[in-house]
């Protein structure tokens, strides 16, 4: 029974987008191209959502500056389990250009746990769409 | 006691519960379906909402910590409960055939404004400064499109009424009863104005992209149902499903109830083609094709236009009566 409630339940991963200080690059990717009917990513059953409250799978842009900090990891607890954390562009993972700031407190894997990576600066659409069918694996284990 | 054994099984077997659920999850899914493809996208599959209130029941449920607890759980059963109630009252002609009380259309009216309170209390309740903006729109909405409704249900029962010798008739089976024997009020000219005005009525009704201000997701995030995770959000969910189906099938029994034959399947099938087409023109193509606009623009359209159309139906009747 939890098999099949978990197999069904996977088919309806929502969607939602933390910005955690990004140059809005990967951001101008994300929700403007690869939500666009012409990338379609409702066909994976995906919605994107205004509220962290009914996310399923997180999607967090840029290095995670220090003025951000507390309000994503507030966000990011705000947010029901199971979740799963998908982090876009290669901000996340390095800091890319903003490397050795002082205003960046990143990478974000030392705050929260991130499941996929998703490098590029910024990633292309079908990078992050492919990103996405990854954390879709990762969240029906945690169903 | 078979009269409560059938009223048991109206409530929860077949024009309500199950049959109700089913019914308007299905015609959401098509809804999201036909928007899609009209977007030149595949889209999801047509039981993406039975998948939605499955993960929903697996999720945590996140409370604000300043929340108002005991409103801000009973809001969306309160809702839920009330859509119930309200579908067993649509009669389905040749299939099922309503609560046969005298002033049904009335309770119904009142039911229907349930779900509307219901998010206003949720939102309220919720503590949020974006449910309190969405609660303050949500009322103001409710507002401009109850005056149009109003208008077209007296019309209906004024009409009705004075064809069968009284004056006005607020029973919803006796109004089906009517157009069973004389030929639907669609095909009667002086109805057509009203018969605009709730097809305008129903996308205000269901908070679709026109008027969808009291809930503007890109701009207060959902508004009234923010807070919301989990079941909560599953059963508000489920209650706009419901909604869809006691307003589709409301106009249906309004304006043209007429069976195909006598078979009690064809009927219902058929009774689905009416309400999909009426969702298709109603809600699918004016969901796709517009924008947002705002709460003073949909409050003064409301005011212009639906209730203009339905008062020019009323003095119609008038004059013919
Ligand atoms: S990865 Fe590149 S595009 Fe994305 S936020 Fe960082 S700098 Fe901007």
């Amino acid at each position: 029974m939890k098999k099949l409630l978990q197999k069904i339940a996977k088919k309806s991963p929502w969607l939602y987008r933390i910005n955690a200080g990004s140059c809005n690059g990967c951001d101008v990717e994300l929700a403007t191209t690869a939500c666009i009917p012409r990338y379609d990513v409702e066909r994976l059953g995906c919605k994107y959502c205004g509220s962290p409250k009914h996310a399923d799978i997180v999607l967090i842009t840029g290095p995670l500056t220090a003025r951000v900090k507390e309000k994503v990891l507030r966000l990011y607890d705000e947010i029901p389990d199971p979740k799963v954390t998908v982090a876009i562009g290669v901000c996340p993972i390095s800091g890319g250009v903003f490397r050795d700031s002082y205003a960046i407190t990143g990478p974000i894997d030392k705050f929260i746990p991130v499941d996929v990576n998703v490098p590029g600066c910024p990633p292309r659409p079908q990078a992050i769409i492919d990103g996405i069918v990854e954390a879709i694996k990762i969240w029906e284990t945690r169903l | 006691m078979t009269d409560i054994v059938k009223l048991i099984f109206d409530l929860l077997i077949f024009p309500g519960g199950l049959f109700a659920v089913v019914f308007g999850l299905f015609l959401m899914g098509i809804d999201r379906k036909i928007a899609a493809r009209l977007q030149r996208r595949v889209g999801p599959p047509v039981y993406q909402p039975f998948i939605d209130l499955v993960k929903l029941t697996r999720k945590e449920i996140v409370v604000p910590e300043t929340a108002h607890l005991q409103a801000f759980r009973l809001a969306p059963l309160l809702g839920f409960v009330g859509m119930m109630a309200a579908v067993t009252l649509i009669p389905i002609a040749g299939v099922y055939q309503g609560f046969e009380h005298l002033g049904d259309l009335l309770v119904l009216l009142y039911l229907l404004s349930l779900p509307a309170i219901a998010l206003m209390i949720g939102g309220s309740a919720s503590s949020s400064p974006f449910g309190a903006i969405g609660f303050s729109r949500e009322m103001v909405m409710m507002m401009s499109y109850e005056l149009p409704l109003l208008i077209v249900l007296v019309t209906v029962a004024m009409k009705v009424g004075l064809a069968t010798g009284g004056i006005a008739t607020f029973s919803l089976s006796e109004i089906v009863q009517f157009q069973l024997e004389n030929g639907a009020l669609l095909f009667d000219y002086t109805m057509l104005p009203a018969l605009l005005a709730f097809l305008v009525f129903i996308p205000g009704n269901m908070g679709v992209v026109p008027f969808d201000i009291p809930e503007a997701e890109t701009e207060i995030v959902e508004g009234p149902i923010l807070e919301y995770s989990g079941t909560g959000l599953a059963l508000f969910k489920l209650m706009t499903s419901l909604k869809m189906v006691v307003v589709l099938g409301l106009a249906i029994a309004l304006f043209f109830p007429t069976p195909l034959g006598e078979n009690f399947l064809i009927n219902l099938l058929w009774f689905f083609l009416k309400c999909l087409v009426l969702m298709v023109i109603s809600i699918t193509v004016v969901r796709t094709s517009t924008g947002r606009i705002r709460m003073d623009q949909a409050f003064k359209f409301y005011l212009k236009y639906p209730t203009v159309l339905a008062l020019i139906s009323l003095v119609l009747t008038l004059l013919q009566g």
